[in-house]
This record gives C-alpha cells, sequence and structure tokens, in this order.
C-alpha cells in the first residue's frame, strides 16, 4: 500500500526538508520500517526504547490515534493519509 | 456614557453563552501560564469577556522581538523592562476594570505550580516548553482542574482540552516527553504570529465552554498550519488511556521525577542544567540553528553560543552551562528557548 506521511517541522531535517512523503507498507509500523529505510534516523525519533509505549508521538490514520485502533499494528490503506505529530513547544 | 452592564451585550445576545453564561463567568477563575504570544491573546480574550478572576504567570520580561505577536506589551514596556505578567495586568486593567486580574512574576515549576493554580477553575497553557506543559497536566490530573492546551510555532498551531477523567491527557497522547534538542521552538524556528493568534483564541473560547458547562467542548486535537490554510480535527477518543500513568494518579513531573534540575554554579556567575533521559545533541543540527542567532563554535566535546547576552555551551549528554547569570531561571529560560525542552 502506498500512503502519504504527514512529516512534523522538527522531523523534516531528516526528510529533506519536505512536510509530507509517499512511504509503502500494509500496517503503521511498516510503513515506519519504510520511513527509517528511506530518511535513516526517523524511528529513533519517534520512539524510546519500548516502541508501543515510548511514543515521543500521536501517529493518526485518516486522522484517527491509533491507540483507538490497533496501534503500530493498524492496517493502512491504499491513499492513507498519516500524520505523525510530536507535542509542539512554542508558545 | 452608556452603563457598564452594556459592556457584555453582545456576547450574552449570543444563545450559547446567555445571561447564565455570563454569570458564571463571573464567578469563574482562570489561571493563565505563560504570557508570550498565546498567553496575551488567551487574556485579552478572557479579561474582555468577563471572568471574573484571572491570574497571569510568567518569568519573562518584554523585547523588542516579542512585540511582532505578543498583542498586549508595547515599546514603552521594553523600554521599562516591565515583566510580561506586570504589563500584562497592567493593560488589561484599562480593558476591564470590573474584574479581578493578578499578574504574578514566577517561574512555575513543581514546587510552586499548585499554589500558583489554586482555586482555578481552568488551567490556559500560554507557555514555550514542553517540561511545563507535563507540569500543568499533572497539576490539572492531581486536582481535578480542565487545562487547554495550546502551543505554536512556525507557521504550526495545536490546542486540545484535557477535562480529567473525561478526555485523554497530554500523555496519553504523547507518553514520553521528547528530548532536549529535538522540539522546534519559536527562537530557532521563528513564528508567524497568525498561528499563536488562532491557537490563542481557540483555547478561549473552549475555555468559556468548560467555564459554562457547554456541551460543544471540543474533545478532538486540532491542528492548524496557517502558511498552507491546512486545518486539521484529529480524533483522540473519549477517554482516558488506561496505560497513562498520569491519568492513573503517578504524577512523575510533580514529583519531579523528570524535568529540568538546575544547579547554581557557586561563584562563577553561571547555572548548569541537567535535563532528564538519554539526550545525544547533535551539534552540527544545532550549529545550523543557533548561527542565525549568536556566534557559535563547537567540536567534539561542548558546543559554544552567544545568545542574549550570555554564554550558554552544550555537551553532547544534553546538559549545558549558561555563563552570566546566577538566576536558575533565567538560565532554563535560555535552554528552553534555544535548545527546546
Amino acid at each position: 500500500m502506498s500512503v502519504k506521511v504527514q512529516i512534523p517541522l522538527p522531523l523534516r531535517g531528516l526528510a529533506g526538508g519536505l512536510s509530507e512523503v509517499e512511504a509503502t507498507g500494509n500496517s503503521v509500523r511498516e510503513i515506519i520500517d519504510d520511513l527509517e529505510a528511506s530518511y535513516p534516523g526517523v524511528r529513533e525519533r519517534l520512539f524510546r526504547g519500548d516502541e508501543e509505549l515510548n511514543r515521543f508521538v500521536s501517529i493518526f490514520v485518516g486522522g484517527r490515534d491509533i491507540r483507538l485502533l490497533e496501534g503500530l499494528e493498524t492496517a493502512v490503506s491504499e491513499g492513507d493519509v498519516i500524520t505523525i505529530l510530536p507535542l509542539a513547544a512554542g508558545g | 456614557m452608556q452603563p457598564h452592564t452594556d459592556r457584555y451585550s453582545r456576547q450574552t445576545i449570543f444563545p450559547g453563552i446567555g445571561r447564565a453564561g455570563q454569570t458564571k463567568l463571573a464567578k469563574s477563575t482562570v489561571v493563565i501560564i505563560g504570557c508570550g504570544a498565546l498567553g496575551t491573546v488567551s487574556a485579552a480574550c478572557l479579561a474582555r469577556a468577563g471572568i471574573g478572576r484571572l491570574r497571569i504567570v510568567d518569568r519573562d520580561f518584554i523585547e523588542y522581538h516579542n512585540l511582532q505577536r505578543q498583542i498586549l506589551f508595547d515599546e514603552d514596556d521594553v523600554k521599562n523592562q516591565i515583566p510580561k505578567a506586570i504589563a500584562a495586568e497592567r493593560h488589561l486593567r484599562r480593558a476591564n476594570s470590573s474584574i479581578e486580574i493578578e499578574g504574578v512574576v514566577a517561574d512555575v515549576n513543581y514546587r510552586n505550580i499548585e499554589r500558583l493554580t489554586a482555586g482555578a477553575d481552568v488551567i490556559l497553557d500560554g507557555v514555550d516548553n514542553l517540561e511545563t506543559r507535563y507540569l500543568i497536566n499533572d497539576v490539572s490530573l492531581k486536582h481535578r482542574v480542565p487545562w487547554v492546551y495550546g502551543a505554536a510555532v512556525s507557521s504550526d498551531g495545536l490546542t486540545m482540552n484535557v477535562i480529567p477523567g473525561r478526555t485523554p491527557c497530554i500523555r496519553c497522547l504523547f507518553p514520553v516527553m521528547p528530548a532536549s534538542g529535538r522540539v522546534a521552538t519559536c527562537d530557532t524556528a521563528g513564528v508567524v504570529s497568525s498561528a499563536p493568534f488562532i491557537i490563542g483564541a481557540l483555547q478561549s473560547v473552549e475555555a468559556i465552554k468548560i467555564l459554562i458547562g457547554a456541551e460543544d467542548v471540543n474533545r478532538e486535537l486540532i491542528t492548524i498550519d496557517v502558511w498552507t490554510g491546512a486545518f486539521q480535527r484529529l480524533q483522540i477518543g473519549d477517554s482516558p488511556s488506561p496505560d497513562c500513568p498520569a491519568c492513573q494518579g503517578k504524577y512523575e513531573f510533580l514529583e519531579a521525577r523528570f524535568g529540568a534540575r538546575t544547579t547554581s554554579l557557586c561563584g562563577q556567575n553561571a547555572v548548569q542544567v541537567v535535563v532528564p533521559g538519554d539526550a545525544e545533541l547533535s551539534f552540527e543540527e544545532l550549529a545550523k540553528r543557533f548561527r542565525e542567532i549568536g556566534e557559535v563554535s563547537y567540536n567534539e566535546f561542548m558546543l559554544r553560543v552567544a545568545v542574549d547576552g550570555y554564554e550558554m555551551v552544550l555537551f553532547p549528554d544534553g546538559r549545558a552551562i549558561v555563563k552570566g547569570t546566577n538566576d536558575e531561571s533565567v538560565a532554563k529560560g535560555l535552554y528552553a528557548k534555544y535548545v527546546g525542552m
């Protein structure tokens, strides 16, 4: 499955400055693996240690938090939009 | 002159608020933590809307580069070196003398946050760093006071409501605070004023709805990009996460188990800032950001940068020594602004 991934500001440096990239995979986990292959360092910016629980970011598939779906095993469909969203700091 | 009873007529005509809602607002207390772009916008909205008691807490003074977006301040405030909390109080008293407004000049931390938020019906987030937000989250859950998260950097903004026991909290969504140096801040990524204006305005109306007990309280995470014009509402669910430590009563930021530690280095006019976790700073990346701000040099062991009249020396593990001050909150503030925490 080919999906669109929205890249947040702090990760754009790793993704060549792009705010949206294409990635392929059948689940969120596979999408992240694919991102890591294209843009090394992405995974480390998303997780600490135990991936399932120690997220620095929220991940949404079609606007829905994967916490409400199947977590990293959430299936993705062709053309889905995946949003990677860190907590923003500025005020 | 028209009677001041006319003051709120245009919002009481609006059925969602009405006279009953206005009476509730007049009896309410809101604490705004952080009075930068978000805080000045929300303080202005809420003071004018007639919130009975408004406490505005901020640790900073006003600088020229704040005037681009911090709408309560002016050039006289910069020249007279008025702290933001005090300037906000003074300006807002002129906008509405019929409510209580209290500006408090303080660095909010785990020791004082419970005192500073005592009596609040809603807490509004206007801070410039993540650590204080996790602290607000803890105090909100512990004392069952709703808070409204808001943040803006670059052309992006985010906001969501945290209603203890009824909605996910910030740690349900973001269980771990990102390592220092990995967060975009307004001081390194810049900020387009419209982003905090929109977010501050949304935070204010959410506070009003929560105070009134309106049905229409937002239960989603709202994101905006004012540059591309993209607005999103993201579904975050309608209950706290069973895995969330804070929602299970473990207030780790309030207990100071996480968060930066500062130590004044005796006799050196310097303060050390130590951040939790296993940060691994990329000097190359940081140097690129810092070049816009001040003179910067680095080798594999340390990075030096001159900012705001201080010198900050950073180490790869995220530790910093801020030279030119003995004030721990100044050092922590600089770290939050330029490295990010």
